[in-house]
């Protein structure tokens, strides 16, 4: 979120403005040593652990950049980086413009909307796990909901999960239906924001109400759309539990469905690889990093802050 | 936009509260693990399992070896198997030094195990004890590397042919027997078929390995891993062969093709009355006894023989002790007294699992005297163990991704098996 800077000439700071720092600094206490322990440490020894090979028990050699000459000629990565990179591109703009239609759908005046909104955002408090399982049987072949629903209507159903040519579109059928309910509410609450007086003055000069979607709503929300493109984009990245949950390893859509976090979790803890698996964690951080900044610079063009 | 920042700020609190309490979840839980009971003066041995099922059996045994050795407490943690939680906890507490003194060893992970230098050697109290004359020697040989003993054998299991006493009655066919061949499998399987309810199958063949084709792999003279684990033995056609003949069912539509077996698992199918026939492993049996709808139209027979030879599978637990323990004598002497004949008499009569002493074998059939569970122990002392070596988990994973295009028809099983060999060789030289 990009900030006004503004340059303020530093001045010596009071008894009373020392104290409210203490004070602060109390209260933000705990969330930085949460951070510091279980993020920031784990992190640069992570840095760490991808340049040595690090067996099942933590014991390390350092081999240098073997671990990451080895991620170059891997084309597992390299087929797990396409397929994570389909997923982001599918599941971002889809959820996006998912999420903005319910949000200016629930932002009107209709009747039971906080029922609806709580409908919707129920999906991003249930636990993913229990999802995906759920999702798993409503699109088996056999006796799932969704093929029973298709058969009752004439036609043939299809092995959903199991072709590798649908399965990954299902994963990410699930991954939406899990995450629009949040972003919706984000959205909801930056609609909300913006000013009645914009809408008054429009509804007066004879805009109609799509009119004012598109030329006040939607210029007005850039910011908000932009957080929930960077959270979205990042999530897509690290997509692994509905992955990991519903399809199995004796899936004939298990390689086109592998993402890049399903192959560092299998490297680390399947098959004892910490190293090669700690090298994988950087390469996504890069790569969500690389996105995240062009996203940033890129910000400037339609981002409209005023 | 000042909401936005509200929003964003509530959202990474959020996040970070969230993950805080995770992060404390598990580190709680660590720290219950090293508490020290209130016990004055006594050797406290900690004791690491993975099965909850199995968990009264193995209390039972702690109070009974508690009784006898009152200098002696002994605590159970227990971390479950699935999603490989046991070994990564495992794996992380042997390189902290605060693994459990006595814990829970599979096959498929000694190798590793002994090469990161993490478990005791116990060939000499092994060799004290009556275990190498009371157990089969392929088991106590099982958890033996460079002639030194490394765990006690705790249990085995292996498989049984399974079928629905119901189904077959609608259709009027006899039951199988315990001495059938595979080609009488497939001839009561071609019976079958056209007289089963719609949509219900004689068999299953799932792409797995340890219940199906290893079988009948090694029962034609097939291999998987040489002696040294350099190559595979993926390229021979009597390997082939041993897989081919459960590929041949699915095209003979004598069992759900493939790829509705990887939805819906074989022991589901058979639980819900969708197949007549299936093989499932002994650790099946408790599940399958405690299903409402199947457990009284069932029963068992030995698995069908392959080219005459009698095939089975066999794989097992064994008790470890950590070489990096406080307390190792009293840990071996515990130990060893989990395959005594008390300690594998509790165990067996549970029912959960085969005790791997011979003498306590006979309780698991004695504990569901309803199924013809002799089915399981009859041939054990001819069967196959598992091919190991320190790449096995990758190398099975390989397998069954390779193996899967062969079982649903998306290239022939000689090239599937080509390309297998190929990765699995450059692995192994890895």
């Amino acid at each position: 979120m990009a900030q006004v800077k503004a340059k303020m000439p530093r001045k010596k700071a009071s008894p009373r403005q020392k104290k409210d720092w203490i004070a602060a600094y109390i209260f933000i206490a705990p969330v930085t040593l949460g951070l510091l322990v279980f993020y920031i440490w784990p992190f640069i020894q992570n840095i760490w652990f991808s340049f040595n090979d690090v067996n099942k028990f933590n014991m390390s050699t350092f081999v240098g950049l073997e671990n990451y000459k080895e991620l170059m000629g891997d084309k597992e990565v390299w087929r797990a980086l396409g397929t994570t990179l389909k997923y982001v591109i599918v599941t971002v703009p889809v959820g996006i413009f998912l999420s903005t239609f319910l949000a200016a759908l629930l932002n009107a005046k209709i009747r039971g909307k906080s029922i609806y909104r709580t409908l919707y955002f129920l999906p991003s408090v249930t636990m993913s796990a229990a999802v995906a399982m759920v999702w798993k049987w409503m699109y088996n072949e056999k006796m799932g909901i969704l093929n029973s629903a298709i058969k009752s209507m004439g036609g043939t159903g299809h092995n959903w999960l199991t072709d590798s040519h649908t399965a990954l579109y299902m994963i990410m059928v699930v991954g939406l239906w899990m995450t629009v309910g949040y972003n919706m509410i984000i959205l909801l609450a930056g609609m909300q924001g913006i000013s009645k007086t914009y809408y008054e003055a429009a509804a007066i000069d004879g805009a109609g109400a799509v009119t004012q979607f598109f030329k006040i709503t939607v210029p007005m929300l850039t910011p908000t759309v932009f957080f929930v493109m960077i959270t979205s984009i990042i999530s897509g990245f690290q997509v692994f539990d509905t992955v990991y949950m519903m399809i199995g390893k004796t899936n004939p859509a298990y390689e086109s469905t592998q993402t890049v976090v399903m192959l560092f979790y299998r490297a680390a803890f399947d098959y004892g690889y910490k190293g090669y698996a700690a090298a994988i964690s950087i390469l996504i951080f890069a790569i969500i990093m690389f996105v995240t900044v062009l996203q940033m610079i890129g910000q400037k063009k339609w981002v409209n802050y005023d | 936009m000042k909401n936005m920042k509200k929003i964003a700020a509530l959202g990474m609190t959020a996040i970070l509260g969230a993950s805080l309490l995770a992060g404390c979840g598990g580190s709680s839980s660590e720290g219950g693990d090293s508490a020290k009971g209130d016990s004055k003066g006594k050797t406290e041995l900690t004791f690491g399992i993975w099965d909850e099922n199995q968990r009264p059996a193995m209390e039972a045994m702690a109070e009974a070896y508690e009784k006898a050795n009152e200098d002696v407490s002994i605590s159970i943690q227990l971390t479950p198997y699935k999603g490989g939680e046991y070994w990564t906890k495992l794996e992380a507490a042997a390189g902290g030094g605060t693994a459990p003194d006595v814990f829970w060893l599979n096959v498929l992970h000694l190798d590793a195990y002994v090469e990161g230098g993490i478990l005791d050697d116990m060939t000499e109290v092994i060799g004290a004890s009556d275990i190498n004359d009371s157990f089969a020697e392929t088991l106590v040989n099982n958890y033996v590397r460079d002639g030194k003993n490394y765990a006690v054998p705790k249990d085995f299991d292996t498989n049984a042919l399974w079928y629905n006493k119901d189904l077959f009655d609608q259709a009027g066919v006899a039951y199988p027997t315990d001495d059938m061949t595979y080609d009488d499998l497939v001839a009561l399987c071609t019976e079958l078929k056209d007289k089963l309810p719609e949509g219900v199958y004689p068999f299953a063949c799932p792409v797995d390995f340890q219940t199906w084709y290893y079988q009948t792999v090694y029962a034609n003279g097939g291999w998987i891993l040489n002696e040294d684990a350099t190559e595979t033995g993926y390229g021979e056609a009597a390997t082939q062969e041993g897989i081919q003949c459960w590929i041949d069912m699915i095209n003979a539509e004598l069992s759900p093709s493939a790829t509705t077996l990887a939805e819906t698992g074989s022991d589901a199918m058979f639980e819900g009355e969708q197949i007549a026939m299936t093989l499932a492993g002994s650790y099946m049996v408790p599940e399958y006894a405690s299903n409402e709808t199947i457990k009284d139209k069932i029963d068992c027979v030995e698995v069908p023989t392959f080219n005459g030879v009698e095939d089975n599978c066999i794989n097992g637990l064994g008790y470890a002790v950590y070489e990096g323990s406080k307390n190792k004598e009293a840990a071996e002497a515990f130990a060893i007294w989990l395959g005594s004949e008390e300690a594998q008499k509790i165990q067996g009569e549970t029912g959960v699992v085969i005790s791997a002493r011979e003498d306590a074998q006979q309780y698991f059939a004695k504990a569901n005297e309803q199924y013809n569970l002799a089915a399981y122990t009859n041939h054990s002392a001819e069967a196959y163990p598992l091919p190991v070596c320190n790449k096995a988990a990758e190398l099975y994973d390989m397998e069954a991704t390779w193996l899967t295009k062969a079982y649903t028809g998306e290239m022939s099983l000689a090239d599937a098996c080509a390309g297998l060999k190929e990765e699995a060789d450059a692995l192994l030289a890895k």
